[in-house]
């Protein structure tokens, strides 16, 4: 595994994490988010669907479409 | 930069890309009759007409020349500066945005005299005017050279119609003028650079051939973790993804304003996602795609250019003549989009944080209209004023960059703990800007760079400094802020109510003034509208029919967003009324004025929903 390839998600993903996780709670804090209201629902599934959506493309574009022209993974 | 134009025919193209922007521009100047039009453009507007005309404003003055440049060295990775954005967007979207919006806050400065006092007002109204006005005799300098890089212009000839071409549709229409331009011109930036980058995959026979060209480290979504110096993933990521991403969410006062032209909160979610997660990335292409296919073509034999010249060369090659015209009216569209997002930001903080509170305060609407609109006038004057300077002094041009590192990094944060943390208070606010945006500019000189940087640098050499130094500056900040927060009294609590994270509610409540907030689903009603003379005394009010109030689940009290029906308006024609009664008929009724500044008609068909 080349560290210098896996750091940038890691650091990526895991301080988005964070900022992600303080955005959430200051909109529950104080109720201005509503679980169960259907439009807030929506957004945080969004949120979260669109953090692993990023993952998925930066681990695809890390880990085998960079070597498909050489036949596949590293 | 970039070597000359190509043919008459793309001349001509260029040409009519100018006259139809600034009538396009001038045509939408009847819209703005108030400050609210001139600078939010009358908060009306759909998601979809501000996410577009918004990532016209992202892909600045430089964005073709220096991502090229960046695909064509690096490969892909040119464009995790684009998708480094998304993890801001819970904090914008649930406590930054609800705090402004509710707050009706017009400007940062605002938002510091609310939270923390007048001196941090003061403080913040002078950094981010010597920002802005710097920066937009930066963009109108670039637009010379660019121009004259193409035409062969003098420099001074292209800034001059760059600044009156921008200023004229900003001097007209405000900030309605600005967000109808650049939806246009972020249509066209969007098309041109994906057309290029589409026929150069086309010309190379497809994605696998295009894939199979680049080599093998240009595949790569991000560079590698600290090589190299000038493009690591960590100095990439401090400097961007932290400052930068941070700044552009939290202090941009453009894109403020763009967020407060929307009709709603809701329109905000659905504009920042749209913008973030489908724009942005296409932006991102858009602007670095034309490095992408030169470097390609250059592995194939069939093109020689350098990194630089990369976008304009990959153009050249691919595109007939006219459509060359076309690319390089994208090119002058990244250019004008930014410099008239500024001119009007800087209208918009000189009125309302230094003409309104100290100059003259109790004028009228029309009043502060008039001062706004030569306040842009001279904000592009002084714009222009500056580019001599610059072409003759280096050194100014490079005080600018370096006030601009100096002072982003503490105001970010700043406005971040502010927002976020009830503790922390004016005297740490002060502390933050002043230490923070101090050792920063320490840092800039040697040996200080080395002393203050070298740690933050992950073993980089001096040419990472320029990118850590955001690091250094987040986390300098960051310290003195939190220390002087727990070493002085924190604000009472009752004073930062609609201010502070955990107070968003009640911000909603003051923004409503009267009754609960209703966020009981329901959905749209249609109806049409009558001018009612009885609503003259209360042109807030709306009547509506029972029926309407029952499928909307609105309730006497409730905010309204009334609109044409024609969606593809985007919100040009419509108003925010309040439910006051039941109407006499089916129809929703409405006062004189509120038909004149919706411009409807008697009889219009519109809906009608329910806000909260």
């Amino acid at each position: 595994m080349d560290m210098a390839r896996i750091l940038p998600i890691l650091v990526q993903f895991g301080i988005g994490a964070l900022l992600c996780a303080v955005g959430i709670w200051a909109g529950l804090r104080g109720g201005y988010m509503d679980w169960t209201h259907p439009e807030d629902k929506r957004l945080l599934v969004i949120i979260v669907a669109g953090y692993l959506g990023l993952l998925i493309l930066s681990c695809a574009f890390t880990f085998w479409l960079p070597f498909l022209p050489e036949g596949g993974l590293p | 930069m970039m070597d000359a134009a190509g043919s008459w025919l793309d001349f001509y193209v260029l040409i009519g890309y100018f006259a139809a922007v600034v009538g396009f521009g001038l045509y939408f100047g009847r819209y703005a009759s108030s400050t609210k039009d001139f600078f939010f453009g009358g908060q009306r507007f759909a998601w979809w007409l501000i996410a577009f005309s918004g990532i016209s404003t992202t892909v600045g003055s430089y964005s073709f020349v220096k991502y090229s440049e960046a695909g064509f060295t690096y490969g892909i990775s040119s464009t995790q500066t684009y998708l480094n954005d998304w993890f801001w967007i819970p904090i914008l979207l649930l406590a930054w945005l609800p705090i402004i919006y509710f707050q009706r806050i017009q400007s940062v400065p605002e938002y510091f005299e609310r939270r923390f006092g007048t001196p941090a007002r003061i403080m913040a109204t002078t950094f981010i005017l010597l920002y802005l006005i710097g920066y937009v005799g930066i963009n109108l300098m670039t637009f010379g050279k660019a121009l004259q890089s193409m035409l062969g212009w003098n420099v001074y000839t292209g800034a001059f119609i760059a600044c009156v071409t921008v200023s004229l549709y900003v001097y007209a229409g405000g900030q309605t003028s600005v967000i109808m331009t650049d939806l246009a011109q972020g249509i066209t930036l969007l098309l041109v650079g994906l057309g290029v980058f589409l026929a150069g995959v086309w010309h190379l026979g497809g994605f696998d051939s295009f894939w199979s060209l680049l080599p093998l480290d240009h595949r790569f979504i991000f560079s590698e973790f600290s090589a190299p110096d000038r493009f690591s993933f960590i100095g990439i990521y401090a400097q961007d993804g932290l400052a930068n991403t941070g700044a552009f969410m939290l202090m941009n006062q453009g894109m403020m304003m763009r967020f407060l032209a929307l009709r709603s909160v809701k329109d905000a979610r659905k504009m920042a996602i749209c913008w973030i997660l489908v724009l942005a990335p296409l932006a991102a292409i858009t602007v670095s795609g034309g490095g992408w296919v030169a470097r390609a073509l250059m592995e194939n034999g069939e093109l020689q250019t350098t990194a630089s010249d990369s976008f304009v060369h990959a153009a050249r090659f691919l595109c007939y003549p006219g459509i060359y015209g076309l690319v390089l009216a994208a090119l002058l569209a990244a250019l004008m989009s930014t410099a008239d997002t500024l001119i009007n930001a800087v209208s918009a903080v000189f009125v309302n944080d230094i003409y309104r509170p100290y100059v003259r305060r109790d004028a009228g609407d029309r009043h502060y209209l008039w001062i706004a609109r030569l306040s842009s006038l001279l904000t592009a004057a002084i714009g222009m004023a500056l580019v001599p300077i610059y072409m003759r002094s280096g050194t100014i041009y490079q005080a600018h960059g370096m006030f601009t590192a100096a002072v982003t990094p503490p105001i970010v944060v700043a406005i971040f703990l502010g927002v976020l943390w009830p503790r922390f208070n004016a005297k740490a606010a002060m502390a933050t800007m002043v230490g923070g945006g101090a050792l920063v500019l320490l840092s800039m000189f040697p040996p200080f760079d080395r002393w203050c940087i070298a740690p933050f640098s992950f073993g980089m050499g001096p040419d990472s400094y320029d990118f850590m130094r955001a690091l250094f500056g987040i986390v300098v900040s960051g310290g003195i802020g939190v220390a002087v927060a727990f070493a002085t009294k924190p604000q009472p609590i009752a004073r930062i109510i609609g201010l502070i994270a955990g107070t968003q509610k009640d911000a909603m409540r003051m923004f409503k003034g009267a009754g609960d907030i209703n966020r009981t689903p329901g959905s749209p009603a249609w109806l049409r509208v009558r001018e009612d003379a009885s609503l003259e005394a209360s042109p807030e009010d709306a009547l509506l029919p029972a029926e309407a109030m029952a499928v909307m689940t609105a309730n006497q009290g409730d905010l309204l967003y009334v609109c044409d029906r024609r969606w593809w308006l985007g919100g040009l024609r419509s108003i925010h009324l309040r439910a006051a009664r039941v109407a006499p008929d089916d129809c929703v009724h409405i006062s004189p004025q509120a038909m004149k500044d919706a411009h409807f008609a008697d009889g219009d068909t519109v809906y009608v929903e329910k806000l909260f």
